[in-house]
């Protein structure tokens, strides 16, 4: 528990609306917000948008108003988060502020319209290209939060979210900073639709995470940042404390370079020790059989025989780059409720030594829960939460 | 933080596929860059410091061939860059397998998504399927390097611009520094892509006539690509290993600009504290930077602010420190700049020997009081260097080096 850092404020911004009500709401009655598009092309299958998403509603300075939506998602999610602890932006002791962004994709939808007219017109469109870079996303919420401390952007595919949370987590940790804001976002495009479909089946009704009948994940879009501090600090000015987050740095395991990891068993070496006495687990399965599989082999393995109750939000959100966010973002309301909401879509677990939560949420006092951060590209990025 | 080792570096860059041809090319004050190739550009600048020609790595052999086939660029540049440094640092399998990744990179196989998307559009070849992007996730470039090398340690892949790779140093010293790892393998990599050459023109951001840091006439940037390696280590445990000891680092800092998208600050204040805030982990004092290895990419904006910057740290003495930009020579590297200048000042640590600012024809007046190092270099032993990257969106990281010993 040395060096345990505390998240004192949660952003949300998912398919369930904006804000953590609307997403724990849903997580914990079991819901999907996988459904037919609206903004995207996506004929037969189903996605998790982000509605009522405006720029005019989120942005205050003039540059801002040229923001994208990967950048919008994440910019929406840190004032939810500033808000849920309890600040605000021009509180923040700037040089001692923290920003951490993890996003698989960046900006894919202006990317496209810029080698749209690039070939066409040979020329590119100046106005849009600052959006283009990995880091927009970032730029703009130091930006927007005057925030000027130490800052990064990381990306590791499914686990991007799990990995600047980590970097924010270290942060913290070690003094680099007082406060950091940490988390993923990203967007939903056609392309993204439509490559997915291309790579994998996507599922053709709600997606079933650890399902035996689980038939591929369907698409999503989002953003979580958390606000982290010091327990110290967070107990100096009053704040709530969700939960605390231990320092881990992750493990690469076995894998090809854009499959899943290859064995269960490596995966469960780096997952055994964060699992002693943990109470839940938060999994990345998507309803993507063979992930879920090797992913239930190696909760399975890591939890050795104990049956510990295991809940994936893919379900209801939606499979994307900064999904694990909102995976953390999850487990921080678990520890704060002592609930462990159902996995929406799943009916029937692939494997009986898998504890899955099914249709109704349990209650428990949860002293810990893990994030196992499972990415392809043979990344296993888990976090652990603890009770205050 | 001096307890952090560099015993290994490799390079690919526009002046050759290793270190030793970096280095040569270097004081020789031979110019990398040359007619943009690799793809056609119908814009105001056709110039660029490509990577001559690229031998795969050895280490692609034990990838399964159907990987090797979808490898972008910046992948196959970072796999040469690594197995250099690996090489040199002399690990085995038994220390690669807990070392720490920490890849800094900007685009990824974009060039290669580019070309499908292009050949998709146009209906030339519906084979390439949109599928074909899945190379483009710039954390592709980690994943190699840790299947290719057997390395199992934690991974991390940076994107802020500029600073990406810088970012990666300074995270994978922090990471050794505080006992987490003994070993890292810090790596800057990045190809040319239709996107970054056409957006940087669109801003009128490149030089059409070549780069010329710090020149009065300068008028932009030009764009390089390349791989940089750095394997960092315990101190104590490269010693105990026997193994040569390039360089060690001193101490890093982060901050960000919170100013504009794409402008610098114009005062250098987020740069500046990254200097200062870089000295002060070190526990240096600014008297004893004897050498740095500027962001110098030639924008009128950015040599503005860094020398504002260098001025402010180090007063009148800075007309007695040699400054020199290597981007000259090799180009604005982007997301592998940061270690590209970073393996160039470790070489000047371990080497004496000191890069000049090639392109420089007339000094700006307004600055005479620089030391900007002519070509061909000079000779002159150094202790304690500093490099500074300062990424779009206001993203600055400085690493502070020292001699080896």
């Amino acid at each position: 528990m040395k060096h345990a850092v505390a998240v004192t404020g949660v952003g949300v911004v998912s398919g369930f609306g904006l804000g953590v009500q609307p997403f724990w709401d849903g997580l914990v009655a079991g819901r999907t917000a996988c459904r037919p598009a609206r903004r995207v092309e996506a004929p037969g299958c189903l996605v998790a948008e982000v509605d009522h998403l405006e720029a005019r509603d989120v942005v205050r300075s003039p540059q801002g108003r040229r923001i994208d939506r990967t950048s919008l998602l994440a910019l929406a999610a840190a004032h939810l988060a500033l808000a849920d602890a309890g600040l605000a932006a021009d509180e923040l002791d700037a040089p001692r502020t923290a920003l951490a962004l993890g996003s698989a994709f960046g900006n894919v939808q202006e990317t496209e319209m810029f080698l749209d007219r690039l070939l066409e017109r040979g020329m590119g469109n100046p106005l849009v290209f600052p959006n283009l870079v990995m880091n927009a996303a970032l730029s703009y919420a130091a930006i927007e939060l005057g925030v000027t401390g130490p800052t990064a952007m990381v990306t590791e595919q499914e686990a991007s979210g799990e990995a600047a949370i980590a970097w924010g987590v270290r942060q913290i940790a070690d003094g680099a900073a007082a406060l950091c804001l940490a988390g993923g976002s990203d967007e939903l495009t056609s392309s993204i639709v439509e490559l997915r479909r291309e790579t994998w089946t996507a599922s053709a009704g709600p997606p079933r995470p650890f399902d035996v009948a689980a038939d591929g994940p369907c698409v999503g879009e989002g953003a979580a940042l958390l606000v982290l501090e010091a327990p110290e600090a967070a107990l100096a000015r009053g704040a709530r404390v969700y939960a605390l987050i231990v320092p881990h740095d992750g493990a690469s395991v076995a894998s090809s370079l854009h499959g899943w990891p290859r064995d269960g068993g490596e995966v469960a070496r780096v997952l055994t020790p964060l699992l002693a006495g943990a109470d839940a687990i938060v999994a990345a399965a998507s309803g993507a059989p063979a992930l879920d599989a090797l992913e239930a082999e190696a909760i399975a393995l890591g939890c050795n025989g104990r049956h510990v109750p295991v809940t994936a939000p893919r379900g209801a959100i939606g499979d994307f780059g900064a999904a694990g966010a909102l995976a953390v973002a999850a487990a921080a309301l678990a520890v704060r409720d002592g609930i462990v909401p159902p996995t929406a879509g799943c009916r029937q677990p692939m494997r009986r030594d898998l504890d899955v939560v099914v249709g109704v949420p349990r209650h428990a006092r949860l002293r810990a829960v893990v994030v196992d951060g499972l990415a392809r590209g043979g990344m296993c990025r888990p976090l652990r939460l603890e009770a205050a | 933080m001096g307890h952090v080792a560099v015993t290994g570096i490799g390079a690919v860059t526009a002046l050759g596929g290793d270190v030793g041809a970096l280095a040569a090319g270097l004081v020789e004050g031979r110019c990398g860059i040359g007619p943009l190739t690799r793809f056609a550009h119908a814009g105001r600048c056709r110039l660029a410091a490509e990577v001559p020609e690229l031998a795969p790595a050895a280490a692609t052999a034990v990838l399964p061939p159907a990987t090797v086939r979808r490898l972008s660029r910046p992948d196959h540049l970072a796999l040469a860059a690594a197995e250099q440094a690996l090489r040199q640092a002399g690990l085995d399998p038994v220390l690669r397998e807990r070392a720490g990744i920490f890849v800094g990179a900007t685009v990824g196989g974009m060039a290669e998504s580019e070309d499908a998307y292009r050949r998709r559009r146009s209906g030339e070849d519906r084979r390439w399927r949109l599928s074909r992007l899945l190379g483009t996730p710039l954390s592709t470039s980690a994943a190699a390097i840790a299947q290719a090398f057997g390395m199992h340690g934690p991974r991390a892949t940076y994107s802020t611009a500029c600073s990406s790779s810088a970012l990666a140093i300074a995270e994978a010293a922090t990471a050794i520094a505080s006992g987490r790892i003994e070993t890292a393998l810090a790596v800057g990599t990045d190809a040319l892509c239709r996107i970054t050459y056409a957006g940087f023109d669109a801003l009128q951001a490149l030089d059409p006539q070549g780069c010329r840091p710090f020149d009065r006439d300068r008028g932009g940037l030009s764009l390089g690509e390349g791989a940089a390696a750095l394997v960092l280590e315990d101190a104590a445990r490269a010693r105990a290993r026997g193994v040569r000891v390039l360089a060690r680092v001193l101490g890093h800092a982060t901050t960000s600009d919170a100013h504009h998208v794409t402008a610098p600050d114009p005062e250098g204040r987020g740069a500046l504290a990254a200097v200062r805030g870089a000295l002060a982990a070190a526990g240096v004092p600014s008297e004893a930077v004897d050498y740095v290895n500027a962001h110098g990419t030639g924008t009128r904006q950015n040599d503005d602010a860094e020398v504002r910057v260098l001025r402010a740290v180090f007063g009148r003495r800075l007309a007695r420190i040699p400054v020199s930009s290597t981007k000259a020579q090799v180009g604005h590297c982007l997301g592998a700049a940061g270690a590209v200048e970073a393996v160039v000042t470790v070489l000047a640590l371990d080497t004496s020997l000191l890069p000049p600012t090639a392109t420089l024809l007339t000094p700006d007046p307004a600055w005479s009081d620089l030391d900007l190092v002519p070509t061909p270099g000079r000779r002159a032993p150094i202790a304690v260097a500093l490099t500074s990257s300062y990424g779009f969106g206001g993203h600055n990281v400085t690493l502070i080096l020292g001699r080896g010993e």
